[in-house]
């Protein structure tokens, strides 16, 4: 079931009802609606895959309670650790990774003048939302076994947790020590929150409808044919890639988000205005921040992070780039595109300037950024869309040959929708869409901050009014990271 | 939770009558003309209307519409005569030509290519099927009796449906009093047009086909589709059938036709039986330039002087108007 779809629209106010009129009076009945409602929600896409899911619930709920069982024992407690790392990990390797590894072990073969038939890769489908909801229970072993949390030991609850369907299939990858505690305790219906959340849902339906869907067509021309385009055209086609993706996931985000707080709940915030990043590092302070800082606390820190030695510190950033990559996708463009931020962000590191931003915003108490700030922003701009060129094709050499084409013969030309619609219509649309988030950017979860009640129902309005300008029938309405 | 539903249903009134204004403003929701059954049971648009035909989300599209006294989009009033050549267009809506300016439609275009010497009148109408087409001829006998040169537009595929004309109740329900009512929100008319109401139609059909026993409309066609000879001699013998209640003047009808779209079975009959038939399907599909609209499938200007021309020359080779090139 997608977000934005006729059967979410049907299944969400449902829900809504149930939860808090009919199932309102014990905690555990509001749990086991919203496990049956997820389950349900999932299940609309392959019920099959969702044993995957249960079976994931079922091993990290006991190793949770058998790390906290033998506490005198670390090495016991270790064991039971490794048993869900092998087990979430082998469910992610087998379904994402398999065919990945046969094939590259093939063409290393090949290459050293071998010749090997694969005839060892399967047909296999990936299981939507797979790296999401392993990664969130691994979190949770993790924690448990590091003592950050106590086990859960409601079954149901942590079943909740693990499958709560506003975020199960694209996120945000929640820690236990957010999300578990408000799925076991009571939650109180909030009119503040409620209304919030739908404000959020809102744009995050703009972002998706208009933004991302409304760009899509373009992309998708400009990248399948990029042998016939013109520098120009390649250029535009990869910057209206990165609003396409920005819109797409950040408006499900908003969707996940703004849901949750229907449902009393609150979700970490996933992007932070990243088109307003002064250096690398500060973008990857704002983009996908649930996936940065669960690679930050899982791995980067226990590596060292930054409190070894400059080399090391290096090795550090390298690893977590490559295995952010990776994370996207059994591709080796994916781990170009991590192995290119790895370079992009060494430097930033190397000059100290990875943490000066951390806890402002661009244009901090003037109306208008500076004019250095408006080069920081083009620049990061400028460099994390170039690495998009990687996140976008289809494989490695069409990444290079996208780029050579760029270098190689630059040239202008006119381009034209493939559907024949305006093009300037686009460029107000972005125009306008990036100039409203400078305005909002201090604060990602209140999109319509606005005094005045009057000016506030204008600028819903228009929201809903340009979603119908550029709604699209015929396009495929499916998220970007659904595929991860 | 009293304060969410009120806020709601307020913002929800007061969001809707701004659209709705928004779309009025801007001109956004095409204005549907009216349409009716005449006292000869021939399905035309109620006569002297006029309006904008919209298309696309942002108003790509935008034509101004003429329904005549005859109740047909045109520049001109039809009175067919003894005098001078006449010739009658009938066919769907590319015929019709919503999507076009009507002072620049098929029609116009081969009355200024012959030099005006020549009148052509557009009996367009969309959805018309060649039950439709043969039924308004031979209901309005007198006047095609007084034209000189009839063309009718036939997609074998579509228009061979059935063998007997009777009046489609399916498009006059959409001049029920409910529909009407509800054309007369042009938020909810831009709604139907850009797809907003299409997942809720969809829904509502499959609820009705699982009511009926969860046989899905797509499984039908991907059965029909398995047996196209059947089809083909279906449509044939719809076609003998028309002909033999509605009448066929061999002489001055032609069929406008895809050929390259027609099935072979269709056209040797016509060619074994005297029947005379055009394609324009050949100047269409080859056309290094574009023919059709950006928006929709109907033929844009170039496409509709592609037409035009093929009309044209078979008027001058018929001996119906001279050429112009050799005057």
């Amino acid at each position: 079931m997608l977000f934005n779809s006729l059967e979410y629209f049907i299944f969400l106010p449902i829900m809504f009802v149930l939860y808090w009129f009919v199932f309102n009076k014990k905690v555990t009945v509001q749990n086991a609606l919203v496990l049956a409602g997820s389950y349900y929600f999932y299940g609309l896409w392959d019920w099959r895959f969702l044993f995957l899911i249960i079976a994931s619930t079922i091993v990290d709920y006991f190793v949770g309670i058998m790390i906290e069982n033998n506490a005198d024992e670390r090495k016991k407690q270790k064991l039971w650790l490794w048993v869900s790392m092998i087990f979430n990990l082998s469910l992610l390797g087998f379904f994402k990774y398999y065919n990945f590894f046969v094939d590259s072990f093939v063409d290393m073969f090949q290459l050293l003048g071998y010749q090997i038939k694969s005839t060892w890769t399967l047909q296999i489908i990936l299981p939507v939302g797979i790296s999401f909801y392993t990664f969130q229970t691994m979190s949770y072993s993790l924690d448990v076994y590091y003592k950050r949390i106590k086990p859960c030991r409601d079954f149901l609850s942590f079943a909740t947790f693990v499958a709560f369907f506003p975020q199960l299939v694209a996120g945000p990858i929640e820690r236990a020590s957010n999300l578990l505690h408000q799925i076991t305790n009571k939650r109180t219906f909030s009119y503040e929150q409620t209304a919030a959340g739908l404000k959020l849902i809102l744009w995050g339906l703009f972002k998706k409808l208009v933004i991302a869907d409304g760009i899509a067509p373009i992309v998708d021309d400009i990248f399948m044919h990029y042998e016939t385009y013109s520098a120009s055209t390649l250029i535009l086609g990869v910057t209206l890639f990165s609003f396409q993706v920005y819109g797409d996931f950040s408006g499900y985000s908003d969707i996940a988000i703004g849901t949750s707080k229907m449902f009393g709940v609150e979700l970490m915030s996933n992007f932070k205005f990243p088109n307003f990043s002064r250096n690398v590092a500060e973008y990857w302070q704002r983009w996908h921040v649930s996936l940065s800082t669960w690679f930050r606390h899982y791995i980067y820190i226990p590596l060292g992070g930054s409190r070894v030695s400059k080399m090391k510190a290096i090795r550090n950033i390298s690893i977590i780039f490559l295995v952010s990559g990776f994370w996207h996708g059994a591709n080796w463009t994916f781990i170009f595109w991590g192995g290119f931020h790895a370079l992009a962000y060494i430097p930033v590191y190397l000059m100290g300037r990875n943490a000066i931003y951390k806890d402002s915003v661009v244009g901090e108490n003037t109306l208008f950024p500076t004019f250095t700030e408006i080069g920081q922003l083009i620049l990061t701009f400028a460099i994390v869309t170039f690495s998009r060129i990687f996140f976008r094709s289809e494989s490695l050499t069409d990444s290079f040959n996208f780029i050579g084409r760029i270098f190689n013969n630059f040239s202008y030309e006119h381009y034209v929708h493939p559907n024949g619609y305006r093009m300037v219509d686009y460029y107000i649309l972005l125009a306008a869409f990036v100039l409203y988030e400078y305005r909002i950017r201090k604060d990602e979860r209140s999109p319509f901050k606005f005094r005045s009640k009057a000016v506030r129902f204008v600028a819903y309005t228009l929201v809903v009014f340009t979603m119908l300008l550029f709604y699209d029938s015929g396009f495929d309405r499916s998220f970007i990271y659904f595929q991860f | 939770m009293k304060k969410l539903v009120k806020n709601l249903v307020i913002y929800s009134v007061l969001i809707l009558i701004s659209l709705e204004i928004l779309v009025r403003i801007f001109y956004l929701g095409e204005d549907k003309p009216s349409r009716f059954v005449d006292e000869k049971r021939v399905e035309k648009w109620v006569p002297n209307q006029n309006g904008y035909n919209v298309t696309g989300n942002r108003n790509q599209n935008f034509i101004r519409y003429n329904i005549n006294s005859s109740g047909f989009n045109s520049y001109q009033e039809y009175v067919p005569t003894d005098d001078g050549v006449e010739v009658a267009l009938v066919g769907d809506s590319f015929i019709e030509g919503f999507h076009q300016p009507y002072r620049v439609s098929i029609g116009r275009k081969v009355e200024n290519k012959l030099h005006d010497e020549v009148k052509v009148f557009e009996y367009g109408y969309s959805g018309y099927d060649m039950a439709d087409q043969l039924h308004l001829i031979n209901a309005y006998k007198e006047d095609f009796d007084l034209i000189d040169r009839i063309y009718i537009k036939v997609k074998f595929n579509n228009d061979l449906n059935r063998g007997e004309y009777f009046v489609q109740t399916s498009r006059l329900n959409l001049e029920s009093p409910l529909n009407k009512l509800l054309k007369k929100s042009k938020l909810l008319v831009y709604f139907s047009e850009i797809g907003v109401l299409d997942p809720v139609r969809d829904l509502m059909k499959d609820v009705k086909n699982l009511a009926k026993g969860g046989v899905s409309e797509k499984t039908e066609t991907e059965e029909s589709e398995t047996d196209q000879q059947q089809l083909d001699s279906t449509y044939l013998a719809n076609f003998k059938s028309l002909v033999s209640l509605y009448g066929f003047d061999k002489k001055k009808t032609v069929l406008l036709i895809d050929v390259s779209e027609t099935s072979t079975v269709f056209l040797d009959y016509l060619n074994a039986n005297g029947f005379q038939y055009l394609d324009f399907g050949n100047a269409i599909n080859n056309s290094k330039r574009r023919t059709t609209l950006v928006y929709d499938m109907h033929w844009n200007n170039y496409g509709r002087t592609l037409v035009a021309d093929i009309i044209k020359n078979d008027l001058v080779t018929s001996g119906l108007a001279k050429n112009p090139e050799t005057e």
